[in-house]
């Protein structure tokens, strides 16, 4: 049976819908991320969950009760923020013993229960600060273990790691992992950054315009995405408009601009359809020797370079339409100039098609 | 050229000071002459001025009624200013301009004409202008200062620990009990401080407004200055100079507030 259950959700403010016809299965100790970019209703969604805003129509089951129109402060489920809104005036301690202290357990299982969760995030030794006495870092780990000290049926984090720099987030990307799996809840963890939810979820739920786009594990996301708004919106992609022009088999031939044909997966797609090819940055590559045999192969021009350190991307012309090749920065593999010929190539497997 | 700035600065500032203390220097100084007449030239020191105070039982009583009324009406003051600006500072932009301009109106309207209204609208609705309606007027007049000084601390709140706090099981109250009110605590308390001091100040409304049993300090010493002027309003004033300055310090200390922000 699942954890968490969403059928229908919909939720407008005003005259905009933020969220529309969602509907979502949650296995118990699962780690699922929303990822969509702002405003897509994946806040929205959160808060919903959270009972800080309440579906117009839908139902939201939690270990098979309905708690749709349950107040926040019954549900029982810990959240985690982005500003991580600790009590200022209160110590790490008394931050952490907050839910035990509502639900008016005695003070002696309190503080051991904070203890427990403080060692947990291993912040054994700042109990007696005050927020403004630790690092952003810290403060994350005290709300971490402020949700969980009420042994939560469900952990809900909102872009928890957005106002950490680079390097802790994704040491706190690790240890949030880690105490999940330690603890063995099921957790909805809201984000725009796609490197944090493939590092982290289980299951990734793609969001757009108030509604799910997919829901799959991190490498069906990014190597089979559903529709052309997740391949867009996952990894760096390249997109050509053009017609289906002709099936052969399980490849389908895309005509584009300048009497071009493309081979890519085929969909079921007729003949005649508008639509979009779709191959990643990194699985075109780029020769100055024609491949002797292959696919998608196009003489191309090399527009401009763009140096990344690991990577380089390269931004060609083939004819009017620009193609764009990441390639790795590794001896094995040849490197360019503006303005030099080329070849661009890519497999017809890694070549995704989908109606415009 | 950089020395020249910081000097010019400082005499900038010690102007400032000189003005908003100097006239209280002088206030000072009267209180403890022994010359009869005010202004006058420094004779010598007494404290007789200030033990005349005690032959005037009006000014004790209307000290302890003006007290009251302050503390009264700047507690009602704080308390809708607090619910106001917890919904401007939550709610959505619509009500927040509206709002805001609703609850500033009084700021607008002159004190003189403000309280000529309410002497009409209590006599229209058959009411005396005792206690209450003195209080009343003191907190509607009040208001806007007080939400100005709330608005400040709501502009810092984070919203997030409310939400905070009642996923972790705090109901409403008990989330603004435990978290919203604490987090507020300067902004508030800087709120009826500055409502009360207002309050205790205020002449034209309580000269309309207050009847014989209600006459509050400012009004008796309006009405003595009427017929005579000596040090002994002197005492009076220079009493509440330092006794404003000593609640204004001692709620820096503790609440580590300021009053002008």
């Amino acid at each position: 049976m699942p954890d968490l259950k969403l059928t229908g959700i919909t939720k407008r403010f005003d005259k905009s819908v933020a969220v529309d016809d969602l509907s979502l299965s949650i296995e118990h100790g699962e780690f699922v991320c929303l990822l969509g970019p702002s405003g897509c209703g994946k806040t929205t969604t959160l808060r919903m969950i959270a009972g800080f805003e309440t579906a117009d129509t839908g139902t939201i089951e939690l270990d098979g009760m309905d708690i749709t129109r349950l107040p926040p402060q019954k549900r029982d489920i810990g959240l985690v923020f982005q500003s991580y809104a600790l009590f200022p005036h209160k110590t790490a301690a008394e931050n952490v013993g907050f839910g035990l202290k509502m639900r008016k357990l005695p003070r002696a299982d309190i503080d051991s229960q904070v203890k427990k969760a403080l060692d947990l995030v291993r912040l054994g030794q700042v109990a007696e600060r005050y927020p403004r006495q630790m690092s952003g870092g810290q403060q994350q780990r005290v709300a971490l273990a402020r949700a969980l000290a009420i042994r939560p049926r469900l952990l809900l984090m909102d872009e928890p790691l957005s106002n950490l720099d680079a390097k802790l987030r994704d040491d706190m990307r690790e240890e949030i992992r880690r105490i999940q799996k330690e603890v063995g809840i099921t957790a909805i963890f809201v984000t725009h950054d796609q490197a944090e939810a493939l590092a982290l979820a289980d299951r990734i739920a793609v969001m757009s315009e108030g509604r799910l786009m997919q829901i799959a594990d991190p490498t069906s996301i990014y190597e089979a995405p559903a529709n052309a708004t997740v391949d867009q919106f996952i990894g760096q992609v390249n997109a050509l408009q053009g017609s289906i022009a002709k099936v052969d088999g399980p490849i389908a031939h895309v005509a584009i601009t300048g009497g071009r044909y493309i081979w890519g997966l085929d969909r079921q797609i007729p003949v005649g359809t508008p639509v979009l090819a779709m191959v990643k940055h990194e699985r075109v590559f780029l020769s100055r020797q024609r491949p002797a045999a292959g696919e998608n192969i196009f003489p191309c021009q090399v527009v401009s370079r763009t140096y990344l350190g690991a990577w380089i991307v390269y931004h060609c012309n083939l004819g009017d339409q620009a193609m764009t090749a990441a390639v790795p920065n590794h001896p094995a593999f040849e490197q360019f100039q503006p303005g030099e010929a080329a070849f661009l190539h890519w497999a017809s497997a890694d070549c995704r098609i989908f109606r415009q | 050229m950089k020395g020249m700035r910081i000097t010019l600065s400082w005499i900038y500032l010690a102007l400032i000071y000189l003005f908003i203390l100097g006239p209280m220097f002088f206030v000072l100084a009267a209180s403890f002459n022994t010359e009869t007449s005010f202004p006058a030239a420094f004779e010598g020191v007494t404290l007789r001025w200030y033990a005349r105070i005690w032959d005037h039982k009006e000014f004790l009583s209307s000290a302890w009624t003006s007290t009251l009324v302050a503390l009264v009406s700047s507690a009602l003051a704080v308390l809708a200013a607090f619910l106001a600006a917890y919904a401007i500072s939550r709610g959505n932009k619509r009500e927040n301009a509206w709002l805001s301009a609703t609850l500033a109106a009084p700021l607008l309207v002159p004190q003189v004409v403000m309280s000529l209204g309410m002497l009409q609208l209590a006599s229209v609705a058959g009411m005396g202008t005792g206690f209450w309606w003195l209080v009343a007027v003191h907190a509607v007049h009040n208001i806007p200062f007080a939400l100005r000084l709330t608005m400040t601390g709501f502009a810092r709140f984070d919203f997030a620990l409310e939400d905070a706090a009642t996923s972790l099981g705090a109901g409403r109250l008990t989330a603004w009990r435990e978290v919203t009110i604490p987090v507020l605590q300067s902004s508030i308390v800087a709120g009826f401080t500055f409502c009360f001091i207002m309050s205790f100040v205020n002449l034209p409304v309580s000269l309309f407004l207050a009847d014989t049993a209600t006459t509050t300090l400012p009004v008796v010493m309006y009405s003595y200055i009427e017929s005579r002027i000596d040090p002994m309003l002197a005492a009076v004033s220079a009493i509440l100079f330092v006794l404003a300055c000593a609640i204004t310090l001692i709620l820096d200390k503790i609440f580590r507030i300021r009053l002008v922000d």
